[in-house]
């Protein structure tokens, strides 16, 4: 097991985990064409999702916080990937990988394709360590199980979810034993806290977003990094001027300009989520003498943008419904895509 | 050496009324979701019940990028008057729709719901480009020929109901609005623009039309065949039918009549003979590619020419392939500024 990259002496008072493929990097691997070329990139030529590496540099610019990524890409792309964190100016605090080499070996092909059985114990384990006041954020994509493994992951460490209905999902998903076994000893050493506040999923494969409903308010899908960032803003993890900063590096290299970004805006609005505050925090920051702002210009423009995407609406939404979820019944989002119990999104 | 430049589009805001529309407004989301899916340079501007288009949205994938949504809290439905309907209803869909496009907001509007609130919204929020006098409708009707650099089956036919008593003056407006409209979108350079008459002579027709002849005939700039009669219409001898409003409404009515009349004969002739339905049968492979080519829903909607903003009618019936052309039919209207080009036109 690699050290950690960092050694920070205080206790993390935030956790943020990501995943890699089609979460913080734009990766296909749909054909096996795809994989083949997503095998042999180099650093320089992995493309992050925009603002996503903009998103890490800002959480991690608050100090008190954890970065852990677990990737389902194999052991073998280590170098290439930190390679890539590095060039963007990421750093990490856990980076885990999976042994497919491992697991082939071993004559485990279920687990080759499999998800729950790798990233649900890997994430509680990495939750044993952690303090039991530390906050956690999580950062997955439509394209696996990322909505189900990390809700499944905030429920069971909040005891919302008991032992028989964590058998029968491990079951259902197909879970060896050994990594069955796993999940059940980190679970039962983690203290019983809420920590997850909230779970984001890129939309790489522009899943429709009442895909999630079931999952809760907690998932939010989105469309952007930018959208995460308001989110954000909203739950007190990034200030207004951070925001603006994702902002201005998503319009300087991912071509996003201010219609994209209030309909970004707007979008999470439709949806429920309070962003009042949030649009009030952002139009201060506008105002003020930051050079960075002066950069912007003529973004401020972006207020007038914002004001009028609040106004189409008429009254907000009301907040969508905080429910229990019933994860023996969403299985099917656990399963591999082309498994014969895996309905279509 | 450097490489070639690829240009890329300019973003384009299109408002779409979602009510009011035979399908239902999911129908006119679904639409939106594919053109945000299909053309990431148009954002769609969704005009109507929040809620019903928020629940349709969520079901449907989409680029939540290029999607906006403007509340209003009425529309107005097929079978209203559209004066009545719109003084009773300030806020109906197809009323905020256009003021949004008249305020800038959206650079086009796209309705498939009643077509007069739809003309009337736009009279009411838009200005007539300088040297029209009344704007006209289009619309487009399949043809034997193809025309211009997308082989475009259909023609344009205006007048068809906007201005019910065209003079002189407005044919001539019309076919210089129809003949740019048909450059841009059937990329014909030069289209065939024709009056419709009861004869092919010079002479033939009311003093309107006589005149209009006339005047058309001395226009460098308008590539005028002449007269046509009803019978060319369907064989597309001319890329542009001119017609006053009367006419063209009385005229599209009858070929409408002709091809329902047609389907339901073809539909006896099945029931009624085996030896009638293996014929049929024989022929279902052309058959298909005349409805291939004739496809009303791959041209989206026609235009509401002569207002200094872009209005494109989509049919009531119009389901989200249709929608989605409708879109992609007025952002290149937008891009190729039509409005310029009519103004020009109608100064040479």
């Amino acid at each position: 097991m690699s050290l950690p990259d960092r050694i920070d002496p205080r206790p993390p008072r935030r956790i943020y985990r990501w995943d890699l493929d089609k979460t913080y990097l734009q990766t296909d691997f749909d054909s096996l064409k795809d994989l083949l070329r997503t095998a042999f990139q180099k650093a320089h030529e992995k493309v992050a999702i925009p603002g996503a590496s903009a998103l890490i540099r800002e959480l991690s610019e608050n100090g008190d916080s954890r970065l852990c990524i677990v990737s389902g890409s194999p052991k073998q792309m280590r170098a290439v990937l930190e390679e890539k964190l590095k060039l963007d100016g990421v750093r990490w605090d856990e980076f885990v990988l999976k042994d497919n080499i491992g697991n082939l070996l071993r004559g485990r092909f279920r687990a080759l394709r499999g998800q729950v059985g790798y990233k649900l114990p890997a994430i509680l384990e990495s939750r044993v360590k952690a303090p039991a006041e530390a906050e956690e954020v999580l950062f997955g994509d439509d394209a696996e199980a990322d909505a189900f493994i990390y809700s499944l992951f905030a429920d069971l460490i909040a005891g919302r979810v008991d032992e028989r209905v964590l058998s029968q999902v491990l079951e259902a998903g197909g879970v060896y034993p050994d990594d069955a076994e796993r999940v059940r000893a980190a679970w039962k050493q983690i203290p019983v806290a809420d920590p997850v506040r909230r779970i984001f999923i890129h939309l790489d494969k522009l899943t429709p977003p009442a895909h999630f409903t079931a999952y809760g308010p907690r998932v939010v899908p989105i469309f952007n990094y930018f959208q995460a960032a308001l989110v954000l803003l909203a739950d007190g993890h990034l200030s207004a001027p951070q925001v603006l900063k994702i902002a201005v590096e998503m319009v300087q290299t991912a071509g996003h300009n201010i219609i994209t970004l209030s309909n970004s805006f707007q979008d999470l609005l439709r949806r429920g989520l309070p962003l009042q505050q949030a649009a009030v925090a952002l139009s201060q920051a506008l105002e003020g003498p930051n050079k960075l702002l002066a950069a912007m210009r003529p973004m401020p423009d972006i207020l007038s943008a914002f004001s009028k995407r609040l106004a189409a609406l008429g009254t907000p939404p009301p907040p969508p419904p905080v429910q229990a979820v019933d994860y023996v019944s969403l299985i099917h989002h656990a399963l591999p895509r082309n498994h014969k119990g895996r309905t279509k999104p | 050496m450097g490489g070639m430049v690829v240009k890329q589009p300019q973003p384009v805001t299109i408002a779409f009324d979602v009510m009011g529309t035979d399908h239902g407004p999911a129908e006119v989301v679904r639409g939106a979701a594919q053109l945000s899916l299909d053309s990431p340079h148009i954002h769609a501007l969704l005009v109507g019940d929040r809620t019903l288009i928020d629940n349709a949205l969520a079901e449907t994938k989409h680029n939540g990028e290029r999607i906006s949504v403007q509340h209003a809290a009425d529309f107005v439905g097929m079978d209203e008057k559209p004066g009545e309907a719109l003084a009773r209803k300030p806020n109906a869909s197809v009323a905020v729709a256009a003021r949004l496009v008249a305020e800038g907001e959206a650079q086009a509007l796209v309705s498939a719901g009643n077509t007069g609130a739809g003309v009337l919204a736009c009279a009411r929020h838009f200005q007539l480009i300088p040297g029209v006098r009344r704007a006209a409708l289009a619309t487009v009707y399949p043809t034997r020929s193809v025309r211009g650099a997308k082989e475009d089956p259909f023609s344009l036919i205006l007048d068809v109901g906007a201005t019910v008593e065209a003079t002189a003056d407005d044919l001539v407006t019309f076919a210089v609005m129809g003949s740019q409209y048909a450059r841009i979108i059937s990329r014909n350079e030069r289209p065939k623009v024709a009056l419709l008459s009861n004869g092919v002579e010079p002479q033939k027709g009311p003093p309107r039309v006589v005149e209009a002849h006339a005047r058309l005939s001395e226009m460098k700039d308008i590539n005028f065949i002449g007269n046509v009669e009803g019978i060319d219409i369907p064989k597309g001898t001319a890329d542009v039918i001119v017609t006053d409003g009367f006419t063209g409404n009385v005229c599209l009515k009858m070929l409408e009549g002709v091809h329902e009349t047609v389907v339901e004969l073809a539909q006896y002739a099945y029931k009624e003979s085996l030896r009638w339905r293996a014929g049929l049968a024989m022929l279902s492979s052309g058959i298909q590619r005349i409805k291939d080519i004739t496809d009303w829903n791959q041209y989206g909607g026609a235009p509401i020419l002569g207002f200094d903003r872009i209005f494109i009618k989509a049919h009531g019936r119009s389901k989200a392939r249709a929608i989605a052309n409708a879109g992609k039919v007025a952002a290149k209207v937008v891009a190729n500024n039509l409005g310029s080009s009519i103004r020009e036109g109608l100064q040479k």
